[in-house]
């Protein structure tokens, strides 16, 4: 129990708009630490939607979530805040960045926002997790004036600035050439295996899935398949 | 220096959107600035007739009115203390004039608030010259103090008003009845009392008052002249003018001198009705315009805020997402509508000092009146930046809490 980052009880969830349609239909996964899993599946099978729940950002759904082993279902809204803040980072499946803010500035605000280190401390790390994916060049732009893939980098930088327990990422490689993928899939492993960070990726790219710890297919708003 | 990311959020969003922030702000400045100036303009107005008013009026007047009988006069009749309840009272005639008025005076001095007192015998009277005739009053005065107490050098148009106390027989007229018999100083004009015989007076001097009906029938007169053209003794006055060190508490002390006097005590509020009626409608013009000035710069401020929450509801749901509550969120927008504020205040403050300071500066020269009358009163400068605050704040909250409520995964999934 102690090393399960991540445990969702039969999920299910409801779209009202247009007819009352089930995307998820009584999902379970548990995920544990410093694992580094990868859901695939067509898309419109509900792999988003399902992210959406497990990062607590979407709250209407019925079952039961608990993260870090803390029952994260029927907690308040705020308090869901902080603790996305402290212990979730998120990429989304499209790269927002704040347009008006710089990169630096971009990758900064999560830890600024948690309070943990003095300002100098969270620029220094800001710089160093550009460093990582190669886009350190570009921190003193403004994020709307970077190529989609330095958007994804910056993206993927910003999850990770507060060392979150769990990172979650709705297609991080979708924009990036291999080489870029390479950087991203490295650092991931390095962050389980080393750091012992637990990792979820939606992904559509086969070659990224399968040299993941775990694959996870999902068809339909079911798992056919949980990988192990 | 450490500032929350929150407000660097909310710094960054105005920075970036210049001049929605500039239009947004310059009408909060706006707002403030008239809001400063009409009030200035208001008080320096009420200011101005109030004085005016104390130029024939005293703060306080004494005289004797009939009034209702009372348990409290039979009582002090009886010297019995007891309970007593009148039934049907009556109007009482008092006798006319005040009772031992120099004991009054000494009376009334004793209180702290009072800086001067006067005794008056007023006198209705028939003004002659030739065949001409009109009605009006004498006022009988110590013609010194009454100078110390309303200027009546001020008003001077001919003579010089020491002489009633220096010739016999004379007498100080309104310009109005010195047109109207066609009289210049040096000239005699008979005045008539109900009460006694017509007595001829010389006209000494000539003042002109801003009021058209003062000049037309009042008159000053020594005091012992005026007891006699009504044939009274030396002891008669009818009433005691009174001024204070603060009119403003002049109510107040009316009421305290008819308790120790038994007579009655008008205050100058009373005496001024119609003031205080023009000084209340004046008041309702002016907080109905400050009113829809703030609201106009409140809807600007609402307008910007909405226009950029719209614009950036994406990036709110990015914030959201990553751990930002909706008090901080609510916080980033509200303090960027307290930065409009506190911008636009600040220079409204400024600006309508200057234009108050401008105004006060051009001549219009009506009558007696050069310059408009402004104040420059610290406290409207405080109440325009609360409430150029409290606006700014009243804008910004609905916005805000909009954007506090957004929810990120239906924006993010779009
Ligand atoms: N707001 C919504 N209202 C109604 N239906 C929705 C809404 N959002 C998504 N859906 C539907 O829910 C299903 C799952 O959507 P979801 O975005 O989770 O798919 P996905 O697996 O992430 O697809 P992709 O790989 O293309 O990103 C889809 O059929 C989609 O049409
Ligand atoms: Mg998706």
């Amino acid at each position: 129990m102690a090393d399960t980052a991540l445990k969702a009880t039969n999920i299910t969830k409801f779209f009202h708009d247009p007819v009352d349609m089930p995307v998820l239909k009584g999902i379970s996964i548990e995920v544990k630490k410093g694992e580094f899993i990868s859901i695939v599946g067509k898309s419109g099978c509900g792999k988003s939607t399902l992210l959406y729940v497990l990062s607590t950002m979407d709250t209407d759904y019925e079952g039961k979530l608990e993260i870090n082993g803390e029952l994260a279902t029927g907690k308040t809204l705020n308090s869901l805040a902080a603790l996305r803040n402290a212990s979730i980072g998120f990429v989304f499946q499209f790269h927002y960045l704040l347009p008006d803010f710089t990169c630096l500035k971009n990758v900064m605000i999560p830890a600024l926002k948690l309070g943990k280190y003095s300002y100098k401390e969270v620029e220094e790390r800001a710089w160093e997790k550009l460093k990582m994916f190669g886009v350190e060049e570009q921190a003193k732009k403004r994020a709307n004036k970077l190529s989609g893939g330095q958007q994804q980098r910056v993206a993927i930088a910003r999850a990770l600035i507060n060392d979150p327990a769990i990172i979650m990422c709705d297609e991080p490689t979708g924009n990036l050439d291999s080489k870029n993928t390479n950087i991203v899939f490295d650092l991931f492993q390095k962050l389980s295996k080393e750091f012992n960070q637990t990792i979820i990726t939606v992904t559509h790219d086969e070659d990224f899935a399968k040299r993941s710890d775990r694959i996870i297919e999902m068809a339909d708003g079911e798992i056919r398949s949980h990988g192990h | 220096m450490k500032i929350s990311v929150n407000t660097e959020i909310a710094l960054t969003y105005l920075s970036t959107r210049k001049k929605q922030t500039l239009v947004a702000s310059l009408g909060v400045m706006f707002g403030i600035s008239m809001f400063i100036f009409m009030q200035s303009l208001m008080k320096g107005t009420n200011d101005y007739f109030e004085k005016m008013s104390f130029t024939n009026t005293p703060h306080i007047r004494l005289y004797s009115e009939n009034k209702v009988a009372d348990a409290h006069m039979l009582n002090s009749f009886l010297n019995d203390p007891s309970v007593k309840i009148l039934t049907n009272p009556k109007q009482l005639k008092q006798t006319e004039g005040l009772t031992n008025p120099y004991g009054l005076i000494q009376q009334i001095l004793k209180n702290k608030e009072v800086a001067a007192v006067t005794p008056q015998v007023t006198a209705s009277v028939l003004y002659t010259s030739g065949s001409v005739q009109l009605t009006g009053n004498v006022a009988g005065v110590n013609i010194v103090e009454e100078d110390k107490m309303f200027d009546v050098q001020g008003n001077m148009v001919a003579g010089d008003f020491r002489d009633l106390n220096r010739v016999n027989s004379s007498i100080l007229i309104g310009k109005g009845i010195a047109d109207k018999l066609s009289l210049h100083v040096g000239d005699n004009i008979t005045v008539t009392s109900a009460s006694g015989n017509p007595t001829i007076l010389r006209v000494i001097g000539i003042f002109a008052t801003t009021i058209k009906q003062v000049d037309e029938t009042k008159s000053y007169a020594n005091i012992s002249q005026a007891q006699n053209l009504l044939g009274k003794d030396r002891s008669y006055v009818t009433d005691i003018k009174i001024n204070l060190r603060d009119y403003n508490n002049a109510p107040q002390v009316a009421r305290e001198l008819e308790t120790i006097t038994g007579y009655k005590a008008e205050d100058w509020v009373k005496a001024n009705e119609q003031l205080k009626a023009a000084f209340k409608i004046r008041a309702i013009i002016l907080n109905s315009v400050i009113g829809v000035l703030l609201l106009v710069a409140g809807f600007g401020i609402y307008n910007i805020l909405n226009m950029t929450i719209y614009e950036k509801i994406k990036e709110i749901a990015i914030l959201k997402a990553q751990g930002f509550s909706g008090p901080a969120v609510t916080s980033i927008f509200l303090q960027q509508a307290i930065y409009i504020g506190l911008m636009g205040g600040v220079v409204g403050v400024i600006v309508g000092f200057l234009i108050t300071y401008g105004v006060s500066r051009v001549y219009i020269g009506a009558g007696t009146l050069k310059y408009l009358p402004m104040s420059f009163y610290t406290p409207h400068y405080i109440e325009a930046i609360c409430f150029g605050v409290l606006t700014t704040i009243a804008a910004g909250f609905f916005p805000a809490r909009k954007a506090s409520r957004v929810d990120p995964v239906s924006i993010i999934r779009g």
